[in-house]
């Protein structure tokens, strides 16, 4: 394992070097460049907080709007890191056909390329948040370091177990599109946690992502540090999909160059 | 120091008669315990034994689909052995499949800098290199245009430049540069006689046997994945071009 990651780490400047070209590409495709990126979630915002309002038991827009946001700049995460995850191992089988270099860094690229988007997306969030609701509770901001941390973890995990399977299955592509759309609505992003009671909302609340939007949500809305029980059950989620990812990985990563 | 040992290795390809089948077609049929894509079975190396030590010059030999080109990417790490054990001390390069390994949408500079990292360059040993290697390859301006324009031969002069400016300590090499042109070969040919001088162990796959002749000093002769011959390289290589001039009309 150590001499795995050190493999991971001794090509460092490859991987970076990837991560930045395809930030690079992605940003230049558009003309509003890093701008339209953030414009997606924002104008998804807007639109919902034209429609929801009215459903939802919810005081006003100006709550609503950042709650909306959180979640969906972290759903975009998790989009981004399982559907480009799916393409990984074919946009790395130029490389692992000639290098017998560790094949996680190719979900790395994914995860990483990600999680730059994300965080760029979640300094919208504060900005629109500091302009709404105001600099109280600021010092809880802290709390989003391991949080983020966490959600790395997770992107690197989903973008392992996508690639690997789609490697084997090639209908896994269609099939995460529909998952994806699934759990998009069984998770908390466009309704606040507690909206739903009932069998339907402890379901919901057994959804692992519930946790960690719970996690970003409790210092980005309320200025309050998050209970350290939401932090262990995001730890255990974290940790249980990082093993499967690992497990898969030391199970087919020398067979996979024969699926490619 | 530099080795190389192969204990009894075998290499099999588990080929579906499908590429790969779909997830919902795979549950259903565990379900009803079928098999709708059976493996087929291809031997690409059958118990290979072979040992080689610093400073040796193997020459591989084979008719095409013997096995060469999979022998190397076992010996590169590419393709675990199914059975056997292989055992490699040593930094390997490898030159094969050249024009692999580019990002399209990158351009010429980029992509020296990728394929430089992967074998393990870091951006301040690069920085002393880059010049040599840009100026071998002699592309000049199109170093600046994206990958995906390039025509085959630019692919190989910018993967060849890339790959050869490293000193490598085991080599090894693929027939990889069929697509360069003559004046490129003839530069490139010379610069493979000093990496070949500068490596510690090399393997190579050549069907020109006067190439192998020149640089190698043992020789295995592949057939069907097997070793139907190892030794020195005059005796192997007398021993193949006879058996290949029995098989092959004589050329006049």
């Amino acid at each position: 394992m150590s001499r795995y990651v050190a493999a991971i780490w001794k090509c460092r400047y490859f991987w970076l070097s990837l991560v930045r070209m395809d930030l690079r590409t992605r940003y230049r495709r558009s003309v509003l460049g890093l701008g339209w990126s953030l414009l997606n979630p924002i104008l998804m915002t807007a639109v919902m907080c034209v429609v929801f309002p009215r459903f939802l038991p919810i005081a006003s827009v100006g709550e609503y709007a950042p709650m909306v946001l959180v979640g969906l700049c972290f759903w975009n995460f998790i989009t981004s890191s399982t559907k480009l995850g799916t393409q990984c191992l074919f946009q790395g089988e130029r490389y692992i056909r000639q290098y017998p270099a560790p094949i996680a860094i190719y979900p790395l690229r994914i995860a990483l390329g990600s999680s730059f988007h994300f965080s760029v997306a979640l300094l919208v969030v504060v900005l629109l948040r500091l302009s709404v609701i105001g600099f109280s509770g600021m010092s809880s901001f802290v709390s989003l370091v391991p949080t983020f941390l966490l959600i790395f973890v997770l992107g690197w995990s989903l973008a392992v177990l996508a690639g690997f399977l789609t490697a084997y299955f090639p209908d896994m592509e269609h099939l995460t599109d529909v998952g994806l759309q699934i759990l998009f609505y069984g998770t908390p992003i466009i309704y606040p946690t507690d909206a739903i009671q009932g069998k339907l909302g402890w379901l919901i609340r057994l959804n692992p992502l519930t946790t960690f939007i719970e996690l970003l949500r409790a210092p980005l809305l309320r200025g309050e540090f998050p209970d350290a029980s939401l932090y262990g059950a995001a730890a255990i989620s974290a940790a249980a999909i990082a093993g499967m990812a690992v497990m898969t990985l030391t199970r087919f990563e020398k067979k996979i160059i024969f699926q490619l | 120091m530099t080795s190389i040992e192969l204990e009894n290795v075998s290499l099999v390809f588990r080929v579906r008669q499908q590429r790969r089948v779909a997830l919902k077609d795979f549950i259903v049929n565990r379900m009803f315990s079928r098999s709708v894509n059976p493996y087929m079975h291809v031997r690409a190396l059958s118990n290979i034994n072979l040992t080689l030590r610093e400073g040796d010059r193997l020459g591989i030999v084979g008719h095409n689909g013997a096995g060469k080109s999979t022998m190397l990417k076992m010996l590169a790490g590419i393709y675990p052995p199914t059975s056997g054990t292989r055992r490699v001390a040593g930094e390997v390069s490898s030159l094969f499949d050249l024009q692999l390994g580019f990002e399209p949408e990158a351009s010429g500079w980029e992509n020296i800098a990728y394929r430089g990292y992967l074998q393990g360059e870091t951006p301040k040993s690069l920085k002393d290199k880059l010049e040599e290697i840009a100026a071998f390859s002699e592309l000049g301006e199109f170093l600046h245009s994206p990958v995906r324009h390039y025509s085959s031969g630019m692919l190989v002069r910018l993967a060849f430049s890339v790959a050869s400016a490293i000193d490598p300590e085991i080599l090894l090499v693929d027939e990889v540069l069929s697509a360069a042109d003559m004046a490129f070969l003839k530069k490139c040919r010379r610069r493979m006689e000093e990496m070949i001088d500068k490596a510690r162990l090399i393997v190579m796959v050549n069907h020109d046997l006067d190439t192998i002749a020149r640089f190698c000093n043992r020789v295995i002769w592949l057939d069907h994945g097997e070793i139907r011959r190892s030794g020195p390289t005059g005796e192997i290589l007398a021993a193949y071009s006879e058996a290949m001039g029995d098989e092959l009309p004589k050329a006049a």
